[in-house]
């Protein structure tokens, strides 16, 4: 497979996923994806094969545990072999890394998405000044709960352990730079995924505007209703182009922030316009909207929300001390 | 030539100029912003980069919009010319080479390109501002052209102006009765009065056209087609316009850099960043396509919106950042940003406003039934 696949042949791959993302969730969906030779494509041809898993999963509503595949894809390099029983534990909200090493032994706190089998704990840690990935073997001394939440659906497990043997496979500079490439490499995902859950969103409510009739006409033809979806419709097509130009732009760790923010963002607004506009209906369990909803305002919160990303996208403009263009004509 | 050779060449040249084009941002009027603009177009025709991206026949040296969308972020980014004015020969340029008589075109294309003339757009009027197809100004046919009677309003430059594409009522009520003519700014009956905005600039005027008398290959295309000229014309603002503005922003916003001490002004700032490169990362793709020869239609509508936003996000973020420096700074530097940011007020008004590019999206590309 070529590194920029033919049209069609991305189609029909997009259209592939997006079927397997509507038949089946969880473990299921993971066999199927297994089956499809995802691990292969993303190797391929990554750019294609994470932007059309993560937006049909948005768009499903349904998940599946590659988000830990794209995350290894930087540090492949420093495991041997299969990464299948390898899982990525995120920070937790809010927090800068997944815990802190101390000598031989490592204090986890993170967060861990997608469910499947799992062997071995691949984690983001502070070691004194600087950072160190460090990899933990599955044992009864993690502690591991199985997150409801906002999402329940989603499958988030919060992992801690304290003062557990650890191996570190990478440190100092090396570990930085590849934390940097993981969380860039998974901002982009999670940045699709909320775009594919914005879609489903908005479909949702433009389908209702266009058929619930108060005051004798569709709801869709006042203003008010109007100028909500489009806003919608403005941001999500906002993040959509970030997230296509975070795979050429020249600071591919600040375009990811952009992307990522900028999803955030759309999730945001989107959210809470089609919220308005489905009103009651879409108010009630009974109806998806509210599993969409949740989905994205979660993702928002993982590798950095919006509101954290602009602090932080901030401060690298300060310390560069310029405003880059980041893609040329 | 190659874009990439293009940028480097314009960008050598302009730092060989070096203080023969000084920073456009001291100037304190339009007359002295006008004058700049015209002897840096002059030298820049002079050198050739002023027409790469024109037709041959216009006076230029071929090759696709996206060079004058460079040369225009060359220039803005660095803040040589205003966006404001430099934008006018793109606003009106591509619709008279399109659909104006060949000859007059050829003849007079050239001057506007080296900055011998300056056109203004007369479009909208006292009646007639969101709902333009309702304008009220006449075209009454004579033996030998045409004779226009009525007012315009917010033709910016017009007092400065050599020509203006007005857009006149020839026909039936509604859009399909309005053709575009390019009128001579010196013919007896026209009279521009400038009105002085918020930013405290005669930037644009009250334009009054009585028994004006225009000929009849004055006119821009078919009769009553001048819709079509109108939305040809709305059409190519998103192109190298709406990517030199961002530009001008993106040199903005780098001036704030110095001010963003703590995690709040740091966030404004990011926040802001973000929205320039949401304009941006979309306006991308709306220059290749312009560069393949595509016209942008509605989706284009997404730009419109997402400049305002990035406009006015900047220049609030200057407001908080630059703490006071808008509100009670009265020295040069303070009337420079306090005029930009008055002017980023109208971004959401001019050039259609986003309730217009909102009503577009919402009708257009997500199908929801028109508006009650």
């Amino acid at each position: 497979m070529a590194e920029t696949m033919e049209a069609t042949e991305r189609d029909l791959m997009a259209q592939t996923l997006r079927r397997l993302a509507e038949q089946f969730d969880g473990e299921p969906l993971s066999k199927a994806l297994a089956d499809f030779g995802f691990g292969q494509l993303l190797e391929e041809a990554p750019r294609e094969a994470v932007s059309a898993l993560f937006d049909a999963l948005g768009r499903a509503g349904s998940m599946s545990a590659e988000l830990h595949d794209v995350l290894l894809q930087p540090l492949t390099g420093l495991l041997n072999g299969a990464t299948e029983a390898h899982c990525v534990v995120l920070p937790r909200i809010g927090a800068a890394v997944s815990g802190s090493l101390d000598g031989g032994t490592v204090t986890l706190r993170g967060l861990v998405i997608g469910r499947r089998p799992t062997t071995v704990f691949l984690a983001p840690v502070t070691a004194g000044h600087d950072t160190a990935w460090v990899s933990v073997a599955d044992s009864p001394e993690l502690t591991k709960r199985d997150v409801a939440g906002l999402d329940p659906a989603l499958t988030v497990t919060d992992l801690s352990a304290m003062g557990v043997a650890a191996t570190v496979v990478a440190q100092g500079e090396q570990a930085s730079i590849l934390w940097r490439a993981a969380a860039t490499a998974g901002r982009r995902a999670l940045g699709y995924h909320i775009v594919g859950a914005v879609g489903a969103m908005i479909d949702l409510a433009v389908e209702h505007a266009c058929h619930r009739v108060q005051f004798g006409h569709s709801i869709g033809s006042f203003q008010a209703v109007r100028n909500r979806l489009a806003e919608a419709h403005v941001a999500r097509t906002a993040a959509a182009a970030a997230l296509e130009l975070a795979w050429e732009a020249d600071d591919e760790y600040l375009a990811g922030m952009l992307a990522k923010s900028l999803a955030g963002r759309a999730a945001r607004i989107t959210a809470t316009h089609c919220q308005q506009v489905l009103a009651g209906i879409g108010f009630t369990a009974e109806h998806p909207f509210h599993r969409y909803l949740a989905r994205a305002l979660v993702l928002d919160s993982l590798l950095g929300s919006t509101t954290e990303l602009r602090r932080a996208i901030g401060r690298q403009l300060v310390s560069a001390g310029t405003i880059p263009r980041l893609v040329e004509l | 030539m190659q874009v990439r050779d293009f940028r480097a060449g314009v960008r050598d040249w302009i730092d060989a100029r070096g203080d023969e084009i000084v920073a456009a941002l001291g100037d304190d009027s339009v007359d002295a912003q006008l004058d700049h603009q015209r002897r840096v177009q002059r030298m820049l025709f002079d050198a050739g980069w002023m027409r790469w991206g024109w037709a041959t026949r216009l006076g230029g040296f071929g090759g696709s919009p996206i060079f004058r969308a460079v040369l225009g972020e060359e220039l803005t980014g660095r803040a040589l010319v205003h966006t404001a004015s430099w934008s006018m020969h793109e606003v009106l340029g591509p619709a008279a080479a399109e659909f104006g008589q060949p000859e007059l075109i050829e003849e007079i294309f050239p001057r506007l390109l080296r900055g011998d003339e300056f056109w203004c757009q007369g479009f909208s009027e006292p009646e007639a501002g969101s709902d333009l197809g309702s304008l009220r100004t006449t075209g009454r046919q004579q033996d030998d052209g045409w004779l226009i009677n009525g007012e315009k309003l917010w033709t910016s430059f017009a007092q400065h102006a050599t020509r203006c594409v007005v857009l006149a009522r020839t026909g039936e009520p509604g859009s399909r009765g309005i053709s575009a003519f390019l009128v001579d700014m010196d013919t007896p009956g026209v009279t521009a009065s400038p009105l002085r905005t918020m930013a405290d600039v005669d930037e644009f005027c009250s334009t009054s056209f009585i028994d004006v008398q225009v000929p009849a290959h004055r006119l821009l295309g078919e009769i009553n087609g001048g819709w079509r000229i109108a939305q040809y014309i709305l059409s190519c603002e998103r192109g190298p316009i709406f990517w030199q503005r961002g530009a001008w922003l993106g040199h903005h916003l780098g001036m704030l850099l110095g001010a963003a001490h703590d995690a709040a002004s740091q966030t404004t700032l990011g926040e802001a960043y973000e929205m320039l490169w949401a304009f941006r990362a979309q306006s991308k793709a709306t220059q290749d396509r312009i560069a393949l020869g595509d016209l942008p239609g509605p989706e284009a509508s997404v730009d419109k919106v997402l400049i305002a936003a990035a406009d006015q996000a900047v220049f609030d973020a200057a407001r908080e950042l630059l703490s006071g420096v808008i509100e009670v700074d009265d020295t040069p530097r303070g009337l420079a940003w306090r005029r930009e940011w008055a002017y980023s007020r109208a971004a959401t008004i001019y050039g259609g406003t986003s309730e217009i590019q909102k009503d577009i999206i919402a009708t257009r590309l997500l199908g929801l039934p028109r508006s009650a």
